[in-house]
C-alpha cells in the first residue's frame, strides 16, 4: 500500500471512529430538552399554587432507610445512586450501639436503639463511596453497609 | 481495590462502571484499529534496531554521574528507613500511618508514570541497589585479597525470582486480610531487604536488580516504553518502545507478565458480581471444612488471584501455539518469548485504567502523611490537616481516560508484536499470518480490560 493510501485509510478509520463516538454518546441535546421543556410547566404550576395562597414545599429529597438488625444489614448492603449535585439524604436505625462512616465525604455519624444516625449532605463529588460501620469492622465482620454511586449529572 | 477498602481503608472514592455504549464503541474501536493497524504498519522491522543518541549538552552526562547517583540512592534508602520506622513504631490504622500510603500507592503506583515517562527512575532511588553498591565497595576496599566473584546466575531461574517476588506483594495487598497494617508492611519490607541482600551476595548486585529483584524488574519493564535510558555515565533518546524490542525474554518473564495483568484483572473482578458472588461461598466451603473464616477468607482470594493468572497465562500461551501453527519452524514456548514484550503495553493499560483515580485521590494523603507520618499528631511541615480533594476529576471525564488508556496500550502491543513479526519470519506472508493469533489474543486481553471497567463496582 502506499504512503497516501495509508494516510487515507487511518484518516477514515479516525473519521469512522469520530463519528460512531458521536452517535452512540448520549447528547446533551437530549438530557437538557425534557427539562427545559418541564421547566415552564413547573412555574406554571408553582404560580398556580401560589396563587392557590400555599406555597409548594421545595421538592424534599428522598430518604434511603436501612436497618441493622444484629450486626446484620437488613436485606444486605444497599446501593443508592444519585447525580451530582443531589442532596442525598441516609437514614440507619440499628439495634445497637454503633459508628457509621462515609468514605470519601468522611461523614462519621453514631447511632443507637432509639437514635438512628442521620446523613445529609450534597453530592458534589462523583463516583462510588462505601458507607460502613465500624463496629461490624472492629468485630471482624463485613463492614459494607451500602454503596453509594454519585453520578454525573 | 474492594479489598483495601473493607480492611480498614485506604480506599474514599472509587470508580463508576463505565456506560454500556462507551465500552461498546471503544470495543468497536479496538477492532478497526486492529485491522487498519495490519492495513498500515511499516513493512520493514523498525523497532528492533538500536536509536540511542545521548542528550545533547552536559546534561546527559549530570543526570547519570556519580554524585547524582549517590544522592538519589541515599534517598531512596532514607524512604525505606522511614517506612520501616513509621510502620513499627506509628499508629496502627493503615491510614493514617505514612507506611502503607507510600508503599502501595506513591511506589507501587506512583513510580509506573513515572518509569513510563522518564525512563528507569527507580534504578537510580532504588535503596537495596544502593546498600549493595556501597557494601560491595566498603567490602573490597577492606579485603586484601579482592571479593570473590559472585556465583553465575542459572539460566532457567531467568525472570522466575522476580514473578515470585511480585506474586508475594500482590498477595500480601490483595488476599492478606491486614495486608495494608503498617506493622505487616515494616516487616514485610524488612523480609524482602533480607532476601534481596542475600541474593545480591550470591548473584551479585547488578545481575540480581536486572533479573531478580521484583520491583526493579517490575518498572524497568515499564520504563522501556520511555524514549530515556542510561548506558554507562549518559542519558540518552531512544525511539518510545524500542526498549521493549532489546527486553531479552527467558525463563519466567511470561509468567512475570501474567502475574501484572492477572493480578490486576482478579482486583478488578473482585468488584464485580462475577467474584462477588461466588466468592461468600467459596469461603463457606472452607469454612465448613475447618478453617476459621479469616483463613477462609484469604484462602479464597489466593484461589481467586491465581486463578486469574493462570487463565492470562493460558490464553497467551493458546495464542503461542495458534502462531506455531502456521509454520515458521519455532516452538510455542520460543514463540510466547519471542511477544513476550508485547504484553507489556497491555500490562500498562490494566494498571493505568484500573489505579489511574487510586493514584490521584490516594496520593493526596502523602501530604498530610508527611507531616505527620506516624500518626500522632505532628505536623512537621504543617500540612497535617490538608485534605483528599475528591472532585478532583469527574466521572466521565474518568472514563474517557480509562478506556483512552486501555485503547493505547492495544496500538503499542500491536505495533511490538507487528514488528517483531517481520524481524522473527524470514517469508512476509508468514509473519502476517503468525500476528492474527496474536492480534486475536491482543483483542483478547484489550476486550476483557474494557469488561471489567464496565463492572467496576457494579
Amino acid at each position: 500500500m502506499s504512503t497516501s493510501g495509508r494516510i487515507a485509510l487511518v484518516v477514515a478509520a479516525l473519521a469512522v471512529a469520530v463519528a460512531a463516538f458521536l452517535i452512540a454518546r448520549p447528547g446533551d441535546d437530549e438530557d437538557s430538552k425534557p427539562a427545559a421543556e418541564t421547566a415552564p410547566a413547573q412555574t406554571e404550576a408553582q404560580t398556580e399554587t401560589e396563587t392557590a395562597a400555599e406555597a409548594a414545599p421545595p421538592p424534599r429529597p428522598e430518604v434511603t432507610r436501612i436497618r441493622i438488625e444484629g450486626g446484620q444489614v437488613a436485606g444486605g448492603p444497599k446501593t443508592i445512586e444519585a447525580q451530582q449535585g443531589d442532596t442525598v439524604r441516609i437514614v440507619v436505625s440499628s439495634d445497637a450501639p454503633d459508628e457509621l462512616h462515609l468514605h470519601g465525604y468522611d461523614i462519621t455519624r453514631e447511632a443507637g436503639p432509639g437514635r438512628p444516625a442521620r446523613f445529609r449532605f450534597k453530592a458534589n463529588a462523583e463516583g462510588a463511596f462505601e458507607l460502613e460501620s465500624h463496629t461490624a469492622e472492629d468485630a471482624g465482620n463485613d463492614p459494607l453497609v451500602a454503596r453509594l454511586l454519585i453520578g454525573p449529572s | 481495590m474492594t479489598f483495601l477498602a473493607h480492611a480498614g481503608g485506604l480506599l474514599g472514592r472509587s470508580d463508576l462502571p463505565i456506560p454500556e455504549w462507551l465500552f461498546g464503541w471503544a470495543a468497536a474501536m479496538v477492532l478497526v484499529i486492529s485491522f487498519v493497524a495490519l492495513a498500515v504498519l511499516w513493512p520493514e522491522p523498525k523497532l528492533e534496531r538500536d536509536s540511542w543518541r545521548p542528550l545533547p549538552g552536559a546534561i546527559g552526562r549530570l543526570l547519570a554521574s556519580r554524585p547524582v547517583e549517590i544522592l538519589c540512592g541515599a534517598i531512596g534508602v532514607a524512604l525505606l528507613a522511614v517506612v520501616v520506622y513509621t510502620g513499627l513504631r506509628g499508629t496502627q490504622s493503615p491510614a493514617a500511618n505514612f507506611a502503607p500510603t507510600f508503599v502501595f500507592v506513591i511506589f507501587w503506583l506512583g513510580l509506573v508514570p513515572l518509569s513510563v515517562l522518564f525512563g528507569d527512575v527507580f534504578r537510580a532511588f532504588n535503596p537495596w541497589r544502593a546498600i549493595g553498591r556501597a557494601v560491595g565497595w566498603v567490602a573490597g576496599k577492606a579485603a586484601r585479597s579482592g571479593l570473590p566473584a559472585p556465583l553465575a546466575y542459572p539460566e532457567r531461574l531467568g525472570h522466575w525470582p522476580a514473578a515470585a517476588g511480585l506474586f508475594a506483594f500482590v498477595a500480601l495487598e490483595l488476599v492478606r486480610s491486614n495486608g495494608d497494617k503498617p506493622e505487616t508492611v515494616a516487616i514485610a519490607a524488612l523480609v524482602y531487604s533480607a532476601l534481596t541482600f542475600i541474593a545480591m551476595a550470591l548473584y551479585g548486585v547488578e545481575t540480581w536488580i536486572a533479573r531478580g529483584e521484583a520491583f526493579s524488574v517490575y518498572f524497568n519493564l515499564f520504563s522501556r516504553i520511555a524514549p530515556f535510558e542510561t548506558r554507562g555515565r549518559v542519558v540518552g533518546l531512544r525511539r518510545p518502545l524500542a526498549g521493549l524490542a532489546a527486553l531479552k525474554a527467558g525463563a519466567g518473564t511470561v509468567p512475570l507478565l501474567a502475574v501484572m495483568i492477572g493480578s490486576v484483572t482478579f482486583d478488578g473482578a473482585s468488584e464485580a458480581p462475577i467474584w462477588t458472588g461466588i466468592a461468600p461461598d467459596i469461603a463457606r466451603f472452607f469454612e465448613d471444612v475447618g478453617l476459621s473464616p479469616q483463613a477462609a477468607f484469604e484462602l479464597t482470594f489466593l484461589l481467586g488471584l491465581t486463578a486469574a493468572i493462570l487463565l492470562v497465562y493460558g490464553f497467551y500461551r493458546l495464542g503461542a501455539v495458534g502462531a506455531k501453527s502456521v509454520g515458521g519452524g519455532f516452538s510455542a514456548e520460543q514463540l510466547s518469548r519471542a511477544f513476550a514484550h508485547s504484553l507489556v503495553p497491555i500490562a500498562l493499560a490494566y494498571v493505568a485504567a484500573h489505579y489511574f483515580t487510586y493514584l490521584l485521590f490516594r496520593g493526596q494523603a502523602i501530604v498530610f502523611l508527611a507531616s505527620d507520618p506516624l500518626g500522632d499528631g505532628s505536623n512537621l511541615f504543617g500540612t497535617s490537616t490538608s485534605q483528599i480533594d475528591y472532585s478532583l476529576i469527574g466521572a466521565t471525564a474518568t472514563w474517557y481516560w480509562q478506556v483512552g488508556f486501555v485503547v493505547a496500550g492495544h496500538v503499542a502491543g500491536l505495533t511490538l508484536a507487528h514488528d517483531r513479526a517481520l524481524a522473527l519470519y524470514d517469508d512476509a506472508k508468514l509473519a502476517v499470518r503468525s500476528q492474527y493469533w496474536m492480534l486475536a489474543v491482543m483483542v483478547g486481553f484489550t476486550s476483557l480490560a474494557l469488561w471489567l471497567l464496565s463492572q467496576a463496582n457494579t
